[in-house]
């Protein structure tokens, strides 16, 4: 029952985004035999160093979607980023469930909520890439090098674009 | 009554309207022929109303006036779409992207053509297939226009469609750029 719930609302936001779609953003299912499965392709942020790569991500939905959140992880080549974990999972406070943070540095209006949608997770992923986030990094050593050495993060990022794009 | 009197005269009317300028056109073009005989014309580009009608209901939305300037002057663009794919070029972007498309405001039509939005009826052995094929070209040809279909299978191919698009244009743009870098 729930489930079905999710699917609906699933396709709901599957046509929203296909016919008005976000400038820089294509989201929807792998196939429609299963609503709960999607991939996305996200445009680099202009004037930042992903500028002009197009990154591709999965979106895994829990059965109770809305209620709790996807889980995002960006696939084929590794997005090097403070806030995207090594093997490509994405954090950032719009994925976290809702609640109360362990560690007091998320305001539950950042979190997820029923209200939230793909298109905001995608949009917020989005502004991630240009603007990271210091305080909780999920790659240790992105953060590092973001923080102390931008030219060599920003040349890094750069390399991996044109990596990402087979050139 | 009027109206089957209409449909089934247009035919012979458009082929006298044409047959008549074209002579005219050559009886004048005769006498200013070494002035301005620098633009060679096939003489196989005389406008077959027959022609004009297949492709209006291919490109719905070329006037029939810009469709007869085309046969008159390049052999129209089935003609052109035939050169087009034999290159391996993308015919569609080939034709629409022609400058020379659109006729000088100077450029008389022939005859008025009817609206193409009422067929004459003796087109229809082709029109079907001709018009299928027509409407998947043109939404093929303007993909950010149709991005939702009511048939799942239809969804799908848009969606792919979509993503590979995204991903084309980034490469090229950044093909373009390195070229841009290294110059």
């Amino acid at each position: 029952m729930a489930s079905s719930v999710a699917q609906k609302r699933l396709f709901h936001e599957y046509k929203n985004l296909s016919t008005n779609p976000p400038e820089g953003i294509t989201a929807g299912p792998v196939t429609e035999d299963d609503m709960f499965h999607w991939e996305a392709l996200i445009q680099g942020p202009e004037g930042t160093p992903f500028d002009g790569g197009v990154f591709a991500a999965e979106l895994k939905f829990p059965r109770d979607y809305p209620l709790s959140p996807p889980t995002m992880k960006f696939i084929g080549g590794g997005v090097w980023h403070p806030n995207v974990y090594p093997n490509g999972t994405v954090c950032i406070s719009i994925l976290h469930p809702p609640g109360d943070d362990p560690n007091h540095y998320e305001h539950a209006s950042e979190r997820w909520s029923p209200i939230q949608s793909v298109e905001k997770i995608l949009l917020s992923v989005m502004s991630m890439l240009a603007e990271p986030n210091d305080e909780s990094p999920a790659n240790v050593e992105a953060a590092k090098m973001w923080r102390e050495r931008r030219a060599e993060y920003e040349k890094k990022v750069r390399d991996e674009v044109k990596k990402g794009l087979g050139l | 009554m009027t109206e089957e009197e209409h449909s089934l005269n247009i035919p012979s009317l458009l082929t006298l309207a044409v047959v008549s300028y074209f002579v005219l056109r050559w009886f004048f073009k005769r006498d200013d022929g070494s002035a301005g005989g620098g633009r060679g014309r096939g003489r196989g580009n005389a406008v077959d109303p027959a022609q004009v009608e297949q492709i209006a209901q291919m490109f719905p939305q070329l006037s029939t006036r810009d469709i007869m300037w085309d046969l008159q002057r390049n052999g129209g663009v089935l003609q052109r779409r035939q050169r087009g794919s034999s290159q391996g070029v993308d015919w569609k972007l080939y034709v629409f992207a022609d400058a020379d498309k659109n006729p000088p405001p100077s450029f008389q039509p022939p005859v008025a053509i009817p609206s193409t939005n009422t067929p004459p009826t003796q087109t229809t052995t082709a029109a079907p297939a001709l018009k299928a094929d027509g409407q998947d070209l043109i939404s093929r040809g303007t993909p950010s226009k149709t991005t939702w279909s009511q048939n799942k299978e239809e969804r799908q191919q848009l969606l792919q469609k979509r993503r590979d698009d995204m991903i084309l244009a980034a490469r090229r743009k950044m093909m373009q750029k390195n070229q841009g870098d290294a110059q």
